[in-house]
């Protein structure tokens, strides 16, 4: 199997599964229905048209850094010209809407060969402009990392740590355990059942599936550690008496 | 004498009140002896490490064994750790010049000072991390050892394997009058340097406020990663 990895970070990202009406939520990791779209815009795709050819590919994600929880508490009003010419405003209903701020995700797609690698390329010059989530949220650097012959876990597991080198000065041990999202298998007892699972992204008939997930996590180095993770910074004077 | 180690559980309501206040551990330490007074070989010294907020580990070093039961029902772990007391008698005897440990200590450093409006000098707290370890490097050798020259710093000079772990300003109540002590942890490596004068500073403590948690010095073996 072949994957192709996403390096998804950026001042703002917003991954709703189950926003309703006027508060729109976050998820705190990427959602496969918010990276399809995403790779669909690289592809060119419009909104109308099928996405099964991007249903079969596995997804995952690791949170390299997990950011922070932000709430918009979001006005607007709608401008509606009188007869007399003058402009009057109505406003629409207060929202509230979640972005994470600050995080850096991994998501990783294992797919067929050929459509990883053509996933890749659009990325890397996209038709359409990508966005985290959100049309609000672009990506801060490039998105695409690349594709390498592995699969799901294994690619989740070697990939280099992708938070910023402050982050990783900041902690200090070699080796870092991140929390990671996967695709579950659809037998496995004791999956998590999200809806994010993109069936249409027509906007006249969105339709969302269930998906089952398992969370993780894995360990990965840390380029700017320096402590040893394992040696506990405990002063002991017990260790020569005996103790 | 001897050494103590005793886990606290810092989310009890009776650590709440020990923590809070020195004078209050204070008398529970002391509570844990039948005499209390220092005899020749050294004096009753305590200290309280707090390594993250689940972890706090009391220290005693005694000339008589302690019964900490008190301690264990009001702040302790009852079932799972008690306490544990060693014999320090062999370690304090087998101090030999040019050995290293690791060591971990909380003082109390202060200067004597005099202020325009005073006729006399009063023991005033020091208040930068340079001038805290500065006090511990003024006073190594009389306490019978030297620190250790870590890696070179970003001079190029090899500095004093020295480092503060932590600081605090303590406030609280003795007799319903304030007290106010300053207190800074030390973390490093020494050499010993009189094996004599360290067996004096471990069993009767560094420095002032040695009723308060300060003053308790201990050493541990250094880390097998230490190139020394």
């Amino acid at each position: 199997m072949t994957v192709v990895a996403l390096r998804l970070a950026g001042p703002l990202q917003s991954w709703g599964s189950r926003s309703r009406f006027v508060r729109r939520e976050t998820e705190t990791a990427p959602t496969k229905s918010g990276v399809l779209g995403l790779v669909a815009a690289a592809r060119g795709m419009r909104r109308s048209d099928p996405l099964e050819g991007l249903l079969g590919l596995r997804f995952g994600v690791r949170l390299d850094q997990p950011g922070q929880l932000v709430r918009d508490f979001q006005t607007a009003q709608r401008p509606k010209r009188e007869k007399d010419g003058t402009t009057s405003w109505s406003s629409l209903p207060l929202s509230h809407r979640y972005y994470v701020s600050d995080a850096v995700y991994l998501a990783v797609l294992e797919g067929d060969r050929e459509l990883a690698e053509g996933i890749d390329e659009a990325v890397r010059s996209p038709e359409f402009p990508l966005y985290l989530g959100r049309r609000s949220c672009p990506p801060a650097g490039p998105v695409a990392v690349g594709v390498s012959e592995n699969d799901l876990e294994g690619a989740l597991a070697s990939l280099p740590w992708m938070a910023g080198t402050r982050q990783q000065r900041r902690h200090r041990a070699r080796t870092v355990r991140l929390a990671t999202v996967c695709d579950a298998d659809s037998e496995e007892p004791g999956g998590e059942l999200v809806r994010d699972v993109p069936v249409s992204f027509d906007p006249n008939r969105r339709q969302h599936a269930w998906r089952s997930i398992t969370r993780g996590t894995v360990e990965v180095d840390n380029p700017h550690g320096v402590a040893d993770a394992d040696t506990g910074d405990e002063h002991d004077p017990m260790a020569i008496l005996g103790g | 004498m001897f050494l103590t180690k005793m886990p606290l559980n810092p989310r009890r309501r009776g650590a709440r009140v020990l923590l809070s206040s020195p004078q209050a551990l204070h008398a529970a330490v002391l509570a844990g002896f039948a005499d209390a007074r220092s005899t020749a070989e050294g004096r009753i010294l305590w200290r309280l490490d707090t390594y993250d907020r689940h972890r706090t580990v009391l220290y005693t070093a005694s000339p008589e064994k302690p019964d900490f039961t008190h301690l264990v029902e009001q702040a302790g772990w009852p079932t799972t750790e008690a306490w544990q007391t060693r014999d320090y008698d062999g370690l304090l005897d087998s101090l030999r010049p040019g050995q290293r440990w690791q060591f971990r200590l909380t003082a109390n450093p202060v200067r004597s000072g005099r202020r325009e409006s005073w006729n006399t000098t009063k023991p005033l707290g020091h208040v930068t991390v340079k001038q805290q370890e500065q006090w511990l490097l003024d006073r190594a050798p009389r306490l019978g050892f030297q620190l250790v020259s870590g890696r070179a710093g970003a001079e190029g000079a090899a500095e004093p394997d020295l480092a503060i772990v932590d600081r605090n300003t303590r406030r609280f109540q003795r007799q319903g009058n304030p007290v106010t002590i300053s207190t800074a942890t030390f973390e490093g490596h020494l050499e010993i340097t009189d094996a004599a004068a360290l067996r004096q500073s471990l069993s009767f403590g560094i420095g002032r406020a040695k009723a308060y948690g300060c003053g308790l010095l201990t050493v541990a073996p250094p880390p097998r990663s230490d190139p020394a």
